[in-house]
């Protein structure tokens, strides 16, 4: 009982909001400064009547970013391109690197800690409660699909040779409707419905219905990481099983029934860290498994 | 046999979802002015990321809407709106000074779909045919210049001036004339400054007639002529006087 309660625990969380905080401030800061200040256009450029246009060096969103012409992309898009245009472009696979890398080592953490439509679906739990409460529940049971709709647009993109898995990526989504909004002060329809229906699926249908059962991109990432080495791993001996892990994960996995039993959905785990952090036993941690082991 | 109901309905399930895909057209029934410097393969190089539409330092640059099929959210230049500026600054002294080494869009493309374009007054005259957006070309039966030698502001506008248009045919040689703009299509990157200048309007003629049109100073002083140019030429003329080929 003692070391329970001494045991005071380094938590993830607190960090992690903070990445979403910056990445959604992110969103917002680049578009806002790369506007053209006034409205110009009626004015002859003889007249000498254009102020000085903005001309700063950070562009893009968590689908493709760029700062002073350093680049990092999404490692689907480079996948994409490559099945509709059939050849490589160099700079993309230089900029895909890292996070593919990441991807590969760590799983998808891009849900977890850069996602900023992850960011909006976890305040959204919130809503999730009181719609409970009031009796709207959210039981729909819904299939996998992630890996149908991602095959379907990668199949698109090598049959007619246009890419648009970006279309229906929902971070890039939300991160095109901010660029338009202060750039054209306008939105477009089909952005705006796809995040809308995201958050009123998400509130009905089941939690996270869309990170773990429609988003293509984040079954993507999880195809990538599926053999990842950092994973949870649960200590029986610590267990207590008060279920406090069971009822803090959005995906709905119940990490404690990786102590009865292995069927466990990886490529579901998004390696948030809710679990370990809501453990008062501390008997989730997180641990380097070689993928030879499993 | 009930397992094999189940697989058939699932399989027409998945049909049915696959029949969505020819209604989503990867061609696109009106012609896009693109950015410069995308080539024949633009569409299947472009993934969307909307970096050049950030990039664009006079926000030139915008995005299709769900019209364009597969094409959704590709970026465009609506030069009527706002034309390409081909990343010139002009200051007080008429001198264009070129905003960074590269066109901005081209450099913020992750892909090359839009392929890097040196910012320099003689490259950007001699860009290869494919990378070009579309040439512009000059009616002359509207042309205000040509009509009533009263006009010139594409030549004046044009940001290759007197490599893309210039200020009389190379075969003219009639002297004591003001300006007679001819495009050389050779060296015309199709920015659509011309287009974007072009007083030849049907709002312009209109506002002769109807008191509520607001004019600028400027579009003022042509009205009456832009009037009688449009209304000389008849009702299916295409408008302005200079355009791009493919609008």
């Amino acid at each position: 009982m003692t070391d329970h309660q001494a045991e005071v625990k380094f938590k993830i969380k607190p960090y992690r909001r903070i990445i979403q905080l910056l990445v959604l401030a992110v969103l917002l800061l680049i578009p806002f400064s790369s506007q053209n200040p006034t409205d110009w256009a009626p004015s002859r450029i003889i007249q000498g009547q254009i102020p000085a246009p903005a001309t700063f060096n950070i562009f893009g969103d968590t689908w493709c970013f760029e700062i002073n012409s350093f680049c990092l992309a999404n490692p689907l898009s480079v996948l994409d391109t490559w099945l509709s245009a059939k050849v490589i472009y160099i700079p993309l696979l230089v900029a895909v690197l890292i996070p593919l890398c990441l991807t590969i080592l760590l799983g998808r953490i891009f849900c977890s800690w850069l996602c900023p439509v992850g960011f909006l679906l976890e305040l959204n739990m919130k809503v999730q409660q009181v719609l409970s409460r009031l009796g709207i529940g959210r039981n729909y049971p819904l299939k996998d699909y992630r890996y149908f709709i991602l095959s379907c647009c990668l199949v698109f993109a090598f049959i007619f040779a246009v890419p648009v898995l970006s279309v229906v990526d929902p971070p890039h989504t939300l991160g095109r409707e901010l660029m338009n909004i202060f750039t054209h002060h306008k939105i477009s329809f089909i952005g705006t419905a796809l995040l809308l229906s995201i958050v009123v699926m998400d509130s009905i249908v089941s939690s996270r219905a869309c990170c773990s059962k429609l988003c293509p991109s984040g079954g993507g990432l999880a195809l990538l990481g599926k053999y990842r080495i950092l994973r949870i791993n649960m200590i029986k001996e610590k267990c207590i099983e008060c279920g406090n892990c069971d009822d803090s994960c959005p995906y709905e996995l119940a990490p404690m029934g990786l102590v009865s039993d292995g069927n466990f959905n990886w490529t579901k785990c998004d390696n948030c860290g809710l679990c370990r952090d809501s453990c008062p036993a501390g008997a989730i941690e997180y641990t380097y498994i070689l993928p030879m082991k499993n | 046999m009930g397992k094999n109901l189940m697989t058939r309905r699932q399989f027409m399930h998945r049909a049915g979802a696959l029949a969505i895909l020819p209604v989503l057209s990867t061609h696109n029934a009106t012609p896009v002015i693109r950015p410069p410097g995308a080539g024949p393969d633009f569409p299947a190089l472009c993934i969307r990321c909307g970096k050049c539409m950030e990039a664009c330092p006079y926000d030139s640059i915008r995005l299709l809407d769900l019209t364009a099929g597969a094409l959704v959210h590709t970026p465009y230049i609506a030069p009527l709106q706002t034309p390409c500026y081909l990343c010139q600054q002009r200051g007080d002294d008429g001198k264009d000074r070129p905003l960074g080494k590269y066109l901005r869009c081209g450099e913020a493309c992750p892909t090359g779909a839009l392929r890097r374009i040196v910012n320099d007054k003689q490259v950007l005259a001699n860009v290869p045919e494919d990378f070009k957006t579309a040439p512009a070309e000059l009616n002359r039966d509207l042309c205000l210049a040509w009509q009533y030698d009263s006009c010139g502001e594409c030549y004046y506008n044009c940001p290759l001036k007197d490599k893309a248009m210039l200020d009389r045919p190379p075969d003219y040689h009639v002297a004591g004339t003001g300006i007679r703009p001819h495009v050389n299509p050779k060296h015309c990157i199709g920015c659509g400054m011309c287009n974007f200048v072009c007083p030849v309007r049907k709002h312009i003629a209109e506002s002769v007639m109807k008191r509520e049109v607001k004019l600028t100073l400027f579009e003022e002083r042509y009205a009456g002529m832009v009037r009688n140019v449009i209304g000389r030429a008849g009702d299916g003329v295409k408008l302005p006087a200079v355009r791009l080929r493919s609008l």
